[in-house]
């Protein structure tokens, strides 16, 4: 291996300039494309929500078009994205335990000593990345679902709850994405946070609908998979579930709050 | 420069930096000696903000490391686990970087053909051997070409030419003014690479001074001379105010050069058999300095053997 020596230089004493938070975010966007796991887990996403999303459509127009007895075309409509909310929490979990896994963490608190910054700038990034992919998948699953559910005669029009599961699709994933991300943070280890949340989202959200009463339905209510995901359909399966806007909310308040919870303890661990 | 004054860090009840004080001037290389387990790479790991002191505080140029404006261009650092990411590149992984403080993407070339890794830049770092990696942590060190450079054993895993590559590069960075800091356990690479010793073990500085001076209070040298008439060869030397040891049927000589020792007893038509200076190795100076904490670590290892018996 050939060696060069450095140039000689004056070292410098003057006060450099200020690092920005759009540095940073410049940094971690850099980050994000540049390991295979991010390209694949995109692809992944698209081709579970626009491809799932068309395939339960096709198979299911006739039913649709002629049982009286059966669901909603716009419960089916976003099908996929339900499957392709594992690729977000993938992605969110990753961008934040890959570093742990592989002690990349240190040369990023090195780099931006502010945890929240470091913070901020990764929610920033992955949570614009999956707002983008997020809803272009759902109007990619749209245009192919709505092609079978046009042919039975009970297609859609791309305008208001169907328009707005299309971006509402895009707005959960980026909070689960930040959501998963929090989480990657609290435990720091990849299997541990993808379980987590997959269970809580996926098992748990799923299993509180079987208590009975009032409460059973409130806590199903409340899961955040259950009360973000609302807005990603134009009519829930479960009729239980909170509206489109204010299950957002609840959401985004679970994980804001969680968020608080993963910032103090990230300043106060050692990196 | 780096100042830290009762640096302190405890892990669950077990200290592992207990109060050190010391400074590290620019325009020297400092060596950071301790066995396996002393506190150096704790004590580089607070220097970063990574860890927090459980007690005391370490500045780097008079102010917190996290109150750096933009960290990277005030302090470089190597660290101990490599710290990079597997599956990116090491072109990508300077990049980001670069981006993070603001320094032009043009200073990652310069980098990586400092550290001679601009053939393989494009190949993920996880292919990388022990010593690339080396080198790309060194890269990654000097992106923002900081005056303070701290490097957490940077000759582990590196080949004779690499090693050798590492001593120029710190004697260069420190010749051009900078504060360099480098951490090993071993005392024949400090030897030939630093200035300025600051010696650890278990926690606590053992020494802090100039290389010449541990060595003159550490490594003791002698002149070994042998001689058939050897009880006369004393009488001669004792006769100079020379320290003589009887050693057998050897005798060790302080206070004169081997030549001058040579040309005094030939005078005296006395007959020599060996005429030897002997340096005691710094490597024992350091083994006797830091004994202690190093029998404290056999004995942690036979408590565990003890453990897993129970
Ligand atoms: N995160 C941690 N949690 C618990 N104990 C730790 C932690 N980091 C270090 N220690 C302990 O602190 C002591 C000092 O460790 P440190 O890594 O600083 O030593 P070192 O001088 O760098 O050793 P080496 O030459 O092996 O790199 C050791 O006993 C180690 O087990
Ligand atoms: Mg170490």
């Amino acid at each position: 291996m050939t060696t060069t020596t450095l140039e000689p230089k004056l070292v410098q004493t003057s006060p450099v300039e200020r690092a920005t938070f759009t540095y940073v975010v410049r940094a971690e966007w850099i980050k994000l494309w540049t390991v295979r796991s991010t390209w694949w887990t995109v692809a992944a996403l698209v081709v579970l929500g626009a491809g799932l999303t068309t395939l339960v459509c096709w198979g299911n127009a006739d039913w649709l078009a002629n049982d009286p007895e059966a669901d909603s075309p716009g419960s089916f409509i976003t099908w996929g994205m339900m499957i392709a909310q594992v690729c977000a929490i993938v992605m969110g979990v990753l961008t934040v335990t890959s570093e742990y896994g592989s002690g990349m963490i240190r040369t990023t608190f090195a780099a931006v000593p502010s945890r929240g910054r470091v913070f901020a700038a990764k929610a920033v990034v992955v949570a614009s990345v999956l707002f983008v992919v997020g809803t272009l998948t759902a109007l990619l699953g749209y245009v192919g679902g709505n092609f079978f559910l046009n042919r039975a005669g009970i297609g859609m029009s791309l305008e208001g709850d169907v328009l707005r599961a299309m971006y509402g699709s895009g707005l959960f994933l980026a909070g689960l994405a930040i959501f998963s991300m929090t989480v990657g943070f609290l435990v720091r280890h990849t299997a541990a946070a993808v379980s987590i949340v997959l269970a809580l989202v996926f098992v748990i959200g799923n299993m509180v609908i079987l208590i009975p009463g009032d409460f059973g339905v409130w806590l199903a209510r409340l899961m955040p998979g259950n009360a973000g995901g609302s807005i990603a359909a134009p009519v829930p399966f479960n009729p239980d579930l909170l509206d489109a806007w204010a299950g957002l909310g609840i959401f985004v308040a679970e994980t804001a709050a969680l968020v608080m919870l993963a910032l103090y303890l990230l300043r106060k661990r050692d990196a | 420069m780096i100042r830290a004054q009762g640096l302190t860090k405890t892990f669950a009840g077990k200290t592992a930096v207990n109060g050190i004080d010391f400074t590290v001037e620019p325009g020297r290389v400092t060596g950071f000696l301790g066995p396996n387990g002393a506190g150096k790479s704790t004590t580089m790991r607070m220097i970063l903000g990574l860890d927090a002191p459980t007690s005391g505080t370490v500045s780097v140029r008079g102010h917190r490391y996290a109150a750096s404006p933009a960290p990277l261009r005030e302090i470089g650092a190597l660290l101990e686990a490599h710290a990079i990411h597997p599956g990116r590149s090491a072109r990508d992984h300077l990049r980001w970087m670069a981006a993070s403080n603001g320094i032009p993407t043009t200073r990652v070339g310069e980098v990586l053909e400092l550290v001679g890794l601009d053939s393989v830049a494009g190949q993920r770092a996880g292919r990388f051997s022990l010593g690339m990696g080396q080198r790309l942590g060194i890269a990654a060190a000097l992106i923002g070409d900081p005056p303070v450079v701290v490097l957490d054993e940077p000759v582990n895993g590196l080949d004779p030419e690499g090693i050798r590559w590492v001593r120029s590069l710190a004697r260069q960075l420190a010749d051009e003014g900078r504060t360099v800091f480098v951490s090993s356990h071993l005392m024949s690479e400090m030897a030939l690479m630093a200035d300025h010793l600051i010696v650890i073990g278990r926690g606590m500085i053992l020494a802090d001074s100039s290389l010449q001076t541990f060595m003159a209070e550490h490594a003791a040298s002698y002149v070994r001379v042998k001689a058939p008439r050897s009880t006369a060869v004393e009488a001669v030397l004792v006769d100079q105010h020379l320290e003589v040891k009887r050693h057998g049927d050897e005798l060790r000589v302080q206070g004169l050069d081997a030549a001058s020792i040579g040309d005094l007893l030939g005078a005296k038509g006395l007959v020599l058999h060996e005429l030897t200076l002997v340096r005691s190795s710094l490597e024992d100076a350091f083994m006797t300095l830091t004994a202690d904490s190093v029998e404290y670590h056999a004995k942690a290892a036979d408590e565990i053997k003890a453990g897993a018996r129970r």
